[in-house]
């Protein structure tokens, strides 16, 4: 479990990360290494070159402009963990952070590097699909854009462009109204890989009827899904509400099967983890 | 131990020694240990389960800087002797790297050595291995057919045991019974899995022609077989027992990684280290565990009184034999239990398959086997319609019937199960406890509660050797321990085998203090490397406390004597009025001091009694208390102390999620009388967390193609401090009648049960839906599955 040969680089700006990533099409990031460290010692990637990006100024810390709430990519998710920027504005970020990893796991790893991974149970990647942020990267010194849906392909695999860095993730403010949201999920060991997970946002009216909610399921298949329960608005919320809307959006969820858990498994628990992200979100809105 | 005399150290509350330099970081593993020039091994692992080797390509691996050398199977085998096969399956050939063929995936087919881990790995890599496949089974059940392709086809079949055992009136009792009662339960392929992964540094000394070797090892008889395999003198191999073991339960055994190294280091004339990664330990080291099926068939009478078992147990031996398949042979020293059951059949079966080889883990068997007899236990109890606890406490051996001797030639030394069973059912407030099921039931949740009462033999003398393989005559597993005054009067204590977290520094003080009646913290352990040792076996099978704890309070004991023939003779009083306390030697006429004992002895010869040589010291070699004969018709005295422990567990699970929960984990725990308290809490706790893993989430799975899905902790999955529940442990002290101090066991303790409270909880809860999960681990989809399965055809 010693890694192949690489070479280590630490760029002093954005740029010179970018020229070096640039420069060989097996440069890979580092950031927090929580799951490429591993991966090297296997040996089950090999770059050629590991950029280093964690200490750049410029990709670190979490601001509110007109857009949204933007968050650096190398950004650790203990940092995200206690803005309280994220948890007044994101709420559904802020629900999910306490399930990524663990504390030791978290003080290294980083926002954009959890995305960037894109493996299929990550809970930031799940909140990122349900709220439909935007995921910025710099590739040949132009930004470009993704939404989460088209940029999770498979699991692990991204639109990432070749060469390019992520600089940002820009999530959206939470809507007017009285907002909450919920965040559930299942392993057979606490914080470890989820067999399934469910993100809800609900957005009340003064009258507590719903304006608008939004649902998603993470590691039951190949890439976090958003789920259309528009039809939830106007409603009260009622557990028999969320169950119908719940039943209907879920009917042909794609899920896996593994050694830990059967695809029945995983689409009976993303239902109920599903009702109890909803039912959350909604005790929350109140 | 007198009776009237309050122990002054033994089971008081006094810390484990060993724990501050571990808990400092200060310990002494094989990975901090440097030899100069020394050279490091990486491993070349067959990808497929079964395959020809055709040619190995080293030269790409040898053309690079600090590569030192490539060896494969055929250059080994030439040089060394096979390892040492328990069974007398002489055809079963097993050597550190496959020759000619591999036999399971990730098998050692060569191995390269180089100036550092990494650029030995880098060279692995570039190791051309050609090959044709081979076919290859993975299911034992599918190995017992006599067509299925075979692993070793030198051997002719897969089947390496298959011996069945009458003990009793089998069929006579199944005659005479109420009812019958089939099932079937499976044990799935788990470990014990330590934080340190095994390791090793072997340095040949040309000029003594003596080997070095450091390792972490818990292996009974590890140098003598080094020796074997190298073609070496016994007197050739020095190990040192002064490295800490960063954990084992078995599973530290070494011989193939220490022939390797211990091959190289000659050849290439420097010291050579291998440690194995996580990979290597994981899917080729000694990690995998017992993997067995049992069908059980029981009679009983509608009164509920257990008369008769048959048992079969198959066991999945992976490729090789090893010492796997006496893992089948230790439960036969227990195997009914902790129950009055009047005959027993059992049928030991163990086959190769294309799997990794199965080594000793925690329990040796005992485990599995007590998972099996307590699922049965509660299934009859189902099926009668009784309380699965009436029923068991029905069926317990009574204290008054101890000594009791079982159908299979054991006999069980002390206990009282009931009293620790009542000791428990009042700690828990039982009634309490079921109302709370209840509760939680009335909430929507799955609620259940486990128990299981169950043995822990402990100090034998491998009797199973004998038992299954009828050219082995071991009847002693003795352990042997030297104390030592020197001439300031200061106490060593020598140890003669490595640990592995037991305590046996702790254990080997604590006793010799006690006899001494001198404070253990002034008394020093230490460890010679095994050239310097009296015999002894490791610390396998529960034995130390019982073993190493006898040769040590002996070997004080022999000490006191000669102190007080020594004391007398000075005062010229008869040794037989004299008395030794608390150092001094006591006489008619007053008191001798323990400085002017050590100065006679180191000084002066010409105040020592006749005929006494000069020194105080003593050796004493430990024979197992009731180790005398060799079986006799299928029968013998497996173990000689028997420790008892009761689980009762109370869990919940949503139905559809059905993540067990445990809310409360009790354990009534008797091993005879503790020698530290926080070295068998430790024990216990760790056996339970285990047992935990093996209930629920542990398994070295393989999947259709032969490969082990479950190659790192990704996949294999241990509970950790979030998943174990707060335990509280209930003590019992049922004295051993055989040993010093009345002490048993406490090796294996909470790992012996709680897979069968676990599972047998897990069952209580899904008791509505009448499901059966009979395989461990019970993964928490197959409970999910199992319910949704059920509701949809109710």
């Amino acid at each position: 479990m010693k890694p192949a040969p690489f070479e280590y680089l630490r760029p002093a700006s954005v740029d010179e990360a970018c020229e070096a990533l640039a420069s060989d099409p097996d440069a890979r990031v580092l950031a927090g290494g929580q799951t490429l460290v591993p991966m090297l010692a296997m040996r089950l990637s090999r770059p050629s070159i590991l950029v280093d990006i964690t200490r750049l100024a410029d990709l670190q810390g979490i601001t509110e402009t007109a857009e949204g709430i933007e968050i650096a990519a190398a950004t650790r998710q203990a940092v995200a963990l206690k803005s309280d920027l994220i948890a007044r504005q994101v709420p559904l970020l802020a629900a999910a952070l306490p399930n990524v990893g663990h504390p030791p796991t978290r003080a290294r790893g980083t926002v954009g590097g959890s995305i960037a991974h894109g493996d299929p149970s990550a809970e930031i990647a799940l909140a990122a699909t349900i709220l439909n942020a935007r995921i910025v990267y710099i590739e040949d010194g132009e930004e470009v854009e993704f939404e989460p849906e088209d940029f999770f392909i498979g699991p692990t695999v991204t639109m990432a462009p070749m060469g390019g860095l992520m600089t940002r993730v820009i999530f959206p403010k939470k809507p007017a109204g009285r907002v909450g949201a919920g965040f559930h999920e299942i392993a057979s060991r606490r914080s470890d890989y989820a067999f399934a997970s469910a993100g809800a946002q609900v957005v009340l009216d003064d009258d507590g009827a719903c304006v608008q909610a939004l649902l998603g399921i993470g590691s039951v298949g190949d890439v976090p899904v958003a789920v259309d329960v528009s039809d939830l608005a106007g409603t009260r919320l009622t557990d028999d509400d969320l169950k119908g809307a719940i039943e209907a959006a879920l009917a042909d969820l794609d899920c896996v099967d593994d050694l830990h858990a059967t695809a029945t498994y995983r689409a009976r628990a993303a239902k109920r983890l599903a009702f109890q992200a909803l039912a959350t979100a909604r005790e929350n809105a109140a | 131990m007198n009776a009237d005399t309050k122990p002054r150290f033994l089971s008081t509350d006094r810390r484990v020694r060993e724990d501050k330099r571990f808990v400092a970081g200060s310990g002494r593993f094989v990975q901090d240990l440097d030899r100069p020039g020394m050279l490091h091994v990486a491993l070349v692992a067959a990808q497929h389960p079964a395959a020809k080797i055709v040619k190995i390509d080293a030269s790409e691996a040898l053309a690079m800087e600090g590569v030192h050398y490539v060896i494969d199977g055929a250059e080994l085998s030439a040089a060394v002797n096979p390892l040492m096969n328990g069974l007398d399956t002489p055809n079963v050939r097993r050597f550190p790297l496959a020759v000619g063929q591999n036999r399971y995936a990730g098998e050692w087919i060569a191995a390269v050595v180089a100036d550092t881990r990494a650029l030995a790995e880098d060279a692995a890599e570039r190791v051309k291995v050609e090959v044709e496949r081979l076919g290859f089974l993975t299911d034992a059940e599918k190995a017992l057919d006599p067509e299925s392709t075979p692993v070793h086809p030198e051997h002719g079949s897969n089947l390496l045991l298959d011996r069945t055992f009458d003990w009793g009136p089998v069929e006579d009792d199944f005659a005479r019974s109420d009812e019958t009662l089939k099932l079937r339960v499976t044990w799935g392929r788990n470990s014990t899995v330590p934080i340190e992964t095994f390791g090793v540094i072997c340095e040949w000394n040309p000029w003594d022609e003596v080997l070095d070797v450091w390792a972490s090892i818990q292996m009974p008889k590890y140098a003598d077989q080094i020796a074997r395999a190298l073609k070496l003198p016994g007197n050739a191999v020095r190990v040192h027992y002064d490295v800490d073991v960063g954990g084992s339960y078995g599973v530290k055994r070494g011989i193939k990684q220490t022939v390797l190294a211990g091959y190289l280091c000659r050849k290439l004339g420097r010291p050579v280290r291998l440690i194995e990664d996580r990979l290597e330990n994981m899917r080729s080291g000694d990690a995998h565990g017992p993997e067995r099926i049992f069908d059980i068939e029981v009679a009983f009478d509608r009164d509920g009184t257990v008369n008769a078992m048959k048992m079969r147990a198959l066991d999945n031996a992976g490729a090789y034999a090893g010492r796997a398949p006496f893992q089948l042979g230790k439960p036969i020293g227990a195997i009914v239990g902790p129950y009055r059951i009047n005959s027993v059949q059992y049928r030991a079966m163990s086959v190769t398959t294309n799997k990794a080889v199965q080594e000793a883990v925690r329990g040796f068997g005992q485990s599995p086997t007590n998972y099996a007899i307590e699922t049965m236990m509660d299934r009859v109890a189902a099926h009668l319609g009784m309380d699965r606890l009436e029923f068991r406490q029905k069926n317990l051996i009574r204290s008054e019937e101890f000594p009791y001797l079982i159908p299979s030639g054991s006999t069980y030394d002390s206990g009282d199960y009931h009293a620790v069973i009542d000791k428990v059912l009042a700690t828990a407030d039982y009634a309490e406890l079921q109302a709370e099921r209840d509760r939680l039931r009335a909430e929507g949740l799955c609620a259940g509660i486990g128990i299981a009462a169950c043995l822990e033999p402990s100090g034998g003398n491998s009797a199973f050797e004998p038992l299954l393989n009828e050219k082995n005559r071991t009847s002693t597993w003795m352990e042997g321990c030297r104390v030592n005054v020197d001439a300031l009067g200061e106490v060593t204590v020598a140890i003669h085998t490595t640990s592995s977290g037991q305590g046996h520094e702790t254990l080997a003080a604590t006793v010799v203090g006690e006899v001494l009646q001198m404070d253990p913290d002034r008394i020093r352990v230490v460890r010679p490397d095994s050239l310097s040792s009296l015999p002894g076996n490791s610390p396998v099978g529960s034995r130390m406390a019982i073993m190493l704890g006898g040769a040590a309070a002996n070997a004080a004991r022999e000490l006191i004597r000669q102190a007080v023939a020594i004391g007398a003779h000075l005062s010229r009083a008869d040794p037989a009025a004299c008395r030794y306390e608390d150092g001094t030697v006591v006489t008619p006429d007053g008191t001798v001091t323990w400085d002017e004992i050590v100065d006679v002895a180191h000084r002066r010869f010409h105040d020592l009694p006749p005929g006494t040589n000069p020194g105080l010291t003593a050796n004493f070699i430990q024979q197992v208390p009731t180790g005398t004969a060799l079986p006799k018709d299928g029968k013998v005295q497996m173990y000689p102390c028997y420790s008892f422990e009761f689980h009762l567990v109370l869990l919940a699970f949503d139905p559809v999620l059905a993540k067990p929960e445990i809310r409360r984990y009790v354990i009534g725990h008797d091993c005879g009388t503790v020698i530290n308290p926080h070295i068998v809490k430790g024990m216990t706790l760790g056996g339970i967390a285990h047992g935990l893993g093996a209930a629920l989430l542990e398994e070295f799975a393989y999947d259709g193609e032969g490969q082990l899905m479950t190659q790192s902790f990704l996949d294999y999955l241990m509970p950790s401090s979030h998943e174990m529940p707060e335990v509280e442990i209930v003590k019992h002290e049922t004295p051993s009648p055989l040993t010093e101090f009345g002490q048993k066991g406490s090796g294996e303790s909470g790992y012996l049960g709680a897979p069968a409270a676990i599972s047998g909880a897990i069952h209580d809860a899904v008791s509505q839906w009448g499901i059966h999960l009979n395989k461990l681990p019970i993964r928490m989809s197959a409970i999910s599955d199992a319910i949704a399965a059920a509701e949809e055809n109710a």
